[in-house]
Order: structure tokens, then C-alpha cells, then sequence
């Protein structure tokens, strides 16, 4: 009897654990957002592009005030000026990416031929270097500038990350991108996930964190804290400095990957950047 | 940091193996605990900033003539290189716990 019971206890178990393994990038962003409306549920699903605003009623209302005289709003002004400005061969960033540079929902996509993935920082410097110009350094400044442009004048478009079945090596960058996420470092011991998931909307020192659901929507922001625009690397950096884990380089394969990851799980929402925050 | 937290932190940090304390001059141990933190790195991409800050602490505290403190900081060094070696391990197999279903 005893052992009848074990065995289709294990089987169960072998049946659920084969379920989990064939699990595919569909399958873990659609458990990835249930797990937010299931833990939020008085947050409407679109308006998780909020980020901490989208769970904290009470901070909201001066948060609307803030974004009513927008603190990135000079940002969009440098931004353009960068954006228009004729290269010394008589191109400019037009050339690449169109009159005004709404491409937001382009990025981050996986470039099959190089077998990386791209974003849009990344291909504003290539479109710079290819030109024979200066590329930009990655985490503030004029590329945060530029991005809040061209973010702005994407405003409204939908993410729509895509993992082509037709290559291993995109789905490989995607699960090394998830396993980051879910993986403890530094020498506190988190995850992404402990602060931003199993815990999100608690109090980590003087900040409530934010749910990862919508975490790629809003970028580059105007953070109060920084006093200065900053792009998604810059904070994916300033979390690990919290945890004490040595940051990776801005737009290098790690981060990248974790981009490529956490975009794909907000997809659905939409882009809303440039934002301000705390 | 919650009560919780430090206790594992400093779990990792108490488990962590002693590093030879013994052989070689301290600008060696140095060396060692630098090499054993960027092979690690290679490893497993796993680097926590306080190795670095030993690392850089006891290279400072050598050229100022302090050997002793020196050589404990470099045996901290290459504490956190096991704890963080450690962390990667567990980590590698149990991460999946944290992946909603
Ligand atoms: C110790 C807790 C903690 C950990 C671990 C942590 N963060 Fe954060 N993170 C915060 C806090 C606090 C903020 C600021 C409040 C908020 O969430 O917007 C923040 C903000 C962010 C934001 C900005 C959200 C927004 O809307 O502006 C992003 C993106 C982010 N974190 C990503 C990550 C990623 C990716 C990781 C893992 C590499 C990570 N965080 C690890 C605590 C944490």
C-alpha cells in the first residue's frame, strides 16, 4: 500500500517536473504577470508600466504633480539637438533611425547574424561610430539624453520582445538573462527577484521596491536621487551596488541579456519612457 | 539588512574555509587572494564589491609598511572569494525555486 503511494507520488512529481523543464519563454511570462495581478490585484494590468507608482496610492499623487512639469522634460530638448545634429560626413542619427526616431519598440531585439542582442543604446553608438563620430558613454548624459527623445517620441508603442524559435542561441541568451534574475549575488545574498518580486512593495531601507512586471517600460528617467537622467544599465548597476555585487559593464553581454529577459516579460504594456523618479 | 539576512551573510562568511595563513611573503597572499577572485569571476561571473575594497585595502596597507594588517586583509580577501564561490554553487542549483509556475 505504502509503496503504491510512493509511486504515484513520484510519478506525479516526475510528470510535474517534466511540465516545468519543457516550460518555454511563453509559458514563464505568462506565470511571470499572473504573479503580479495575483499579488496586486486592485493594479490594473497596463498601468504596471508605473513602476513603484503602480502599487503605492500613496506616493502617486505627487508623482502626477512631478510628471505634470516634467523634470526630463530639458533632457527631450538636449535629446533633439543631438538627435538632429549633422555628423561631420553630412549624415546624421536620422539616417538610422528615421525622422524622429521612434523606434523604441525595435529594442531590444536578437540580431541573428551577429547572435547577440541588440539594444537601442547599443545601436545609436554603432550608428555613431559607423559615421565616423564619438560614441557616448552608456549610463548617463547624452545617450541618456538622445534615448529620452527618441523614448518620448515612441511614446504609446507596444512591448513586443521576441525569442525566434529558429535560433538556440536567442532562447540561451534569454534563460542566461532569467537565470540572473532569479539567481542570489553579492554579499547581502538577493536576487532581482527576492526585492523585486517576492517582495515587492516592501520597505528596503527608505524605498519600496517596485514590481519587475513593467521594469524595462519607462526608460532613460530623471531620478531625484541622481538629480540627472540615467539609463536602465545605470540602474541595473545601482542594485547590484546595494546587494554589493560588483556591477557588470553597461551594455555588455550580462546586461543585455537580463534587458532582453525583463523586457520580454513586460511585454504587453506599454512603452512610456522618458519617466521621473524618486 | 533584516535579522534573517545578516545571519546568512555572515553563515557564509563563518563557513568560508581559512585561507593558508602560513607560507609566502604578503605581497604572495595578495596575489593569491586577486588571482582567486578573477578566476572566479571567470567561472561564474560571481564578484561581491567588499573583496575588491579587501583587495585594494590590503595593497594600501603594504605600502604603508603594515604587514600584518595587510596579510589579514588579504586573508578576508580570500574569505569572500569562498563565500562568494559558495553562493555561485548554491545558487547554480537552486535558483529555479524562485521561477513562478
Ligand atoms: C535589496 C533589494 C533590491 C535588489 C536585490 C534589487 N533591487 Fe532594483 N531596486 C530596489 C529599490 C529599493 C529600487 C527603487 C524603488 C523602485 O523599485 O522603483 C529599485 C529600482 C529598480 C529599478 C527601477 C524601477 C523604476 O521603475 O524606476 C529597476 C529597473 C531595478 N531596480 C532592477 C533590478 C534588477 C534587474 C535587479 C537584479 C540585478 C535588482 N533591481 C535588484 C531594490 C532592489
Amino acid at each position: 500500500m505504502k509503496t503504491i503511494i510512493r509511486n504515484v507520488a513520484f510519478g506525479l512529481l516526475g510528470a510535474s517536473v517534466a511540465a516545468a523543464s519543457v516550460a518555454g519563454p511563453a509559458e514563464d511570462r505568462a506565470a511571470f504577470q499572473k504573479f503580479y495581478e495575483n499579488r496586486f490585484p486592485d493594479t490594473p494590468v497596463d498601468d504596471f508600466k508605473n513602476g513603484v507608482y503602480s502599487i503605492l496610492p500613496a506616493a502617486r499623487e505627487q508623482w502626477e504633480s512631478i510628471e505634470e512639469f516634467p523634470p526630463y522634460e530639458l533632457a527631450i530638448e538636449r535629446g533633439e539637438e543631438i538627435y538632429n545634429k549633422t555628423f561631420a560626413n553630412g549624415k546624421s542619427l536620422k539616417d538610422c533611425f528615421g525622422e524622429d526616431g521612434a523606434v523604441r519598440s525595435e529594442y531590444p531585439h536578437w540580431n541573428k547574424e551577429r547572435g547577440m542582442v541588440m539594444t537601442m543604446e547599443l545601436a545609436v553608438n554603432e550608428c555613431l561610430e559607423a559615421n565616423g563620430e564619438k560614441p557616448l558613454k552608456y549610463k548617463k548624459g547624452a545617450m541618456a539624453d538622445v534615448t529620452a527623445y527618441m523614448s518620448y517620441n515612441s511614446r504609446g508603442q507596444m512591448v513586443n520582445v521576441e525569442i525566434p524559435a529558429d535560433d538556440p542561441r536567442a532562447l540561451a541568451a534569454y534563460e542566461n538573462g532569467k537565470e540572473h534574475f532569479y539567481t542570489k549575488r553579492g554579499q547581502l545574498n538577493f536576487a532581482c527577484a527576492d526585492c523585486h518580486m517576492h517582495t515587492a512593495g516592501m520597505m528596503y531601507r527608505a524605498d519600496t521596491t517596485s514590481p519587475a512586471f513593467g521594469h524595462a517600460t519607462s526608460w532613460p528617467v530623471f531620478r531625484s536621487k541622481w538629480q540627472a537622467m540615467g539609463t536602465l544599465h545605470r540602474r541595473f548597476a545601482g542594485c547590484h551596488n546595494n546587494i554589493r555585487a560588483n556591477p557588470y559593464k553597461a551594455q555588455g553581454e550580462e546586461y543585455r541579456n537580463l534587458e532582453y529577459f525583463v523586457t520580454y516579460m513586460s511585454n504587453g504594456l506599454e512603452f512610456n519612457g522618458p519617466a521621473a523618479r524618486k | 539588512m533584516n535579522q534573517g539576512m545578516k545571519a546568512l551573510v555572515l553563515g557564509l562568511a563563518l563557513s568560508a574555509p581559512l585561507a593558508v595563513a602560513g607560507n609566502g611573503t604578503t605581497a604572495e597572499h595578495i596575489e593569491a587572494a586577486t588571482a582567486a577572485y578573477k578566476q572566479l569571476a571567470k567561472d561564474t561571473g560571481y564578484q561581491w564589491t567588499v573583496t575588491v575594497k579587501a583587495i585594494k585595502a590590503a595593497q594600501k596597507a603594504l605600502k604603508e609598511g603594515d604587514d600584518a594588517g595587510a596579510r589579514k586583509l588579504a586573508h578576508q580577501a580570500m574569505d569572500l572569494v569562498e563565500a562568494t564561490r559558495k553562493q555561485a554553487k548554491i545558487e547554480s542549483e537552486t535558483w529555479q525555486m524562485r521561477v513562478p509556475k
